[in-house]
């Protein structure tokens, strides 16, 4: 297991170097280049020189990828352009935030996409189904600002019964107010992903239905109760925990318009601020975080799915 | 070719003749025909009149005004068109890339296969927002700057259907009969594959259509879309969250636009797949026929 480890470390390296490099080199195709994003586009050519040579934009690129590979690898992004603070630490405290709300989103997701899915599987084509089915559509299609808009409405202008604006209060501080705090922006996207949870559950519930070791099971009297909740659920829930972990992945940075509905301080906020300001690098801090975490859950993930299932062997 | 138009007209009636595609794409027509003929209808979505700022829908301006004074409903009529050209314009740039790169990988299928597959990867190694949003952060803000990110955004949905299609067919008789005819790699690519694939790309360019909508709409709700003047149903979002309590229907009637648009090209898509995946069984017999 180790040994399998490593090696998908290794093979992640050659991604990793192809996009450090695009977000290190991204800066160059900004008009004026790297420099003109620090001084601003009419800086006297004086100026614009004193600069590359003080922070040595006057070495060749490659060069500069190097210097700057190795800085970020220690964890080093440099300083944001509009703040004056380490890149690092703008992003250090973000991470937090939006890894609570992930969380959050992922506990509403399940706790809805679960029983919808079970609930539609067992009688496929039925009313129920049919109706459940209906309701992951509208889960899927519905844009997420557009439903976080509907629910400050609802529950902030007219309830009058949670904040609008959501702040970030860890939940171990001060659970009730983290999730009062939480609760309308993690339901915004946990609903998104209960439609994903539920029709990729539902789909896979109704194939494992069909194995054959169902049929035996029935043929052998086991009661039906017992096939659903064992048999059939156990195997159908080994390929959900892959596409839990993907959602989770994609909510390190895909979460950013949910943020902007609640004004809730996470790390895709932070790098819409940073692009709005045009301050690169803190973008190239933020998704270069933003992709290794990632790629880290996506390994991890990969890794629970072959030690949960023993039939997946390492190669 | 016209084989394979004339099917896909047969399939848009059966589509029809079900009740949820059927209201999908009533709605997607009247979202259409309205973007076209903006310019005919008594609509204004610049003229402004501070006097008559966000008032509640009425009989003069049926989804009410903004904070300018603007008339809602001209903005959204306006911004279907925003919404129509980003996304055909993404399908275009999307399908123009992502198709032949499919074709190409599927067909050979050797060291061809592994570089354009990993390229394509690499496209995959970020959300879809985070990946404009970062374009749209080198590129500048502008309208062909959201069209061309969530233009890129789309290539790995038509590489990964195409080159999967692709190798499906290389094999078959009708593919083996045009190359020992000396029908070369070009020619069975483009001229022998690609008409027998049209189906599952329509699906994949409607999937892409309403992704490329939603994507557009996020980008400007974002404030990096489409620049303003310029109506789009995200940027009248974005201002129309700021007046939740003065004028709830402000943001609400242009999402409810967004998001019927949205769910019909869902349902129009989904019924698709689940058409071609039903005449599964029937395909060979209809593809050998529509090369011609």
């Amino acid at each position: 297991m180790t040994a399998y480890a490593l090696r998908r470390l290794a093979q992640m390296l050659p991604v990793l170097l192809i996009a450090s490099f695009a977000i290190f080199a991204m800066v160059y195709a900004v008009p004026g280049g790297p420099v003109a994003v620090i001084v601003g586009e009419n800086a006297s050519p004086e100026e614009i020189a004193e600069v590359s040579r003080r922070l040595g934009f006057d070495r060749p690129m490659l060069v500069q990828y190097v210097d700057w590979l190795g800085r970020a690898a220690t964890g080093d992004f440099g300083l944001s352009l509009h703040s004056r603070q380490p890149v690092a630490h703008l992003i250090g405290e973000r991470l937090p935030a939006t890894l609570q709300l992930a969380l959050c989103a992922i506990l509403i997701a399940l706790a809805i996409g679960i029983p919808v899915a079970v609930a539609s599987a067992v009688r496929p084509r039925s009313w129920l189904d049919r109706v459940l089915s209906g309701w992951s559509a509208l889960a899927l299609g519905v844009p997420t600002f557009w439903l976080g808009i509907l629910l400050i409405l609802l529950f902030a202008v007219e309830l009058r019964l949670l904040p609008s604006a959501s702040r970030y209060v860890p939940l171990w501080a001060a659970p009730l107010e983290a999730l009062r705090s939480l609760a309308l922006p993690a339901l915004t996207l946990g609903v998104y992903v209960s439609g994903v949870l539920g029709r990729f559950l539902r789909a896979s519930l109704i194939g494992e239905a069909r194995a054959d070791y169902v049929r035996t099971a029935r043929a052998k009297g086991v009661p039906e109760r017992r096939i659903v909740g064992l048999h059939i659920m156990r195997n159908a829930l080994l390929p959900f925990v892959t596409i839990v972990g993907l959602m989770m992945a994609n909510f390190i940075g895909g979460a950013v318009v949910t943020e902007a509905v609640f004004t809730y301080p996470g790390l895709g906020r932070l790098l819409i601020q940073a692009i709005t300001t045009r301050d690169y690098p803190l973008i190239q801090g933020c998704i270069l975080v933003i992709l290794i975490a990632y790629m880290l859950i996506n390994l991890a993930v990969d890794m629970l799915y072959a030690w949960i299932d023993p039939r997946i062997e390492y190669r | 070719m016209s084989e394979a138009l004339r099917s896909l007209g047969k399939l848009l009636r059966r589509l029809a003749g079900r009740r949820g595609p059927a209201l999908g794409l009533a709605f997607l027509a009247l979202v259409a025909s309205a973007a076209t003929f903006a310019g005919v209808l008594p609509l204004d979505p610049l003229a402004q009149s501070i006097a008559d700022s966000l008032k509640p829908p009425s009989a003069e301006s049926w989804f009410g005004t903004d904070e300018l004074g603007r008339d809602i409903l001209a903005r959204v009529v306006y911004g279907a068109r925003t919404s129509l050209v980003t996304a055909c314009g993404a399908v275009l740039i999307a399908g123009l890339i992502g198709i032949p790169v499919g074709l190409v990988a599927g067909f050979y299928g050797d060291w061809r296969d592994s570089l354009l597959m990993r390229c394509v990867d690499v496209l995959l190694a970020l959300p879809n927002v985070l990946f404009a949003m970062t374009l749209i952060a080198v590129l500048g803000r502008s309208q062909a700057a959201a069209l061309i990110a969530v233009g890129v955004a789309g290539i790995p949905g038509f590489a990964r259907i195409a080159r999967a299609q692709v190798m499906a067919l290389r094999q078959l008789d009708f593919v083996t009969a045009v190359r020992s005819f000396g029908g070369g790699p070009g020619y069975l690519m483009f001229r022998t594959i690609l008409p027998n694939i049209l189906s599952p790309l329509v699906v994949q360019a409607i999937v892409l259509a309403s992704i490329a909508i939603l994507l557009e709409a996020a980008l400007a709700f974002l404030g990096v879309g489409v620049p303003p003047p310029t109506p789009s149903w995200g940027e009248m979002l974005r201002t129309g969250k700021s007046y939740l309590y003065e004028a709830p229907t402000y943001a609400v009637l242009p999402g409810l636009v967004l998001t019927l648009t949205i769910l019909s090209l869902d349902t129009i898509g989904r019924a698709l797949t689940a058409l071609l995946d039903h005449d599964e069984a029937g395909m060979p017999a209809e593809a050998a026929g529509g090369r011609r």
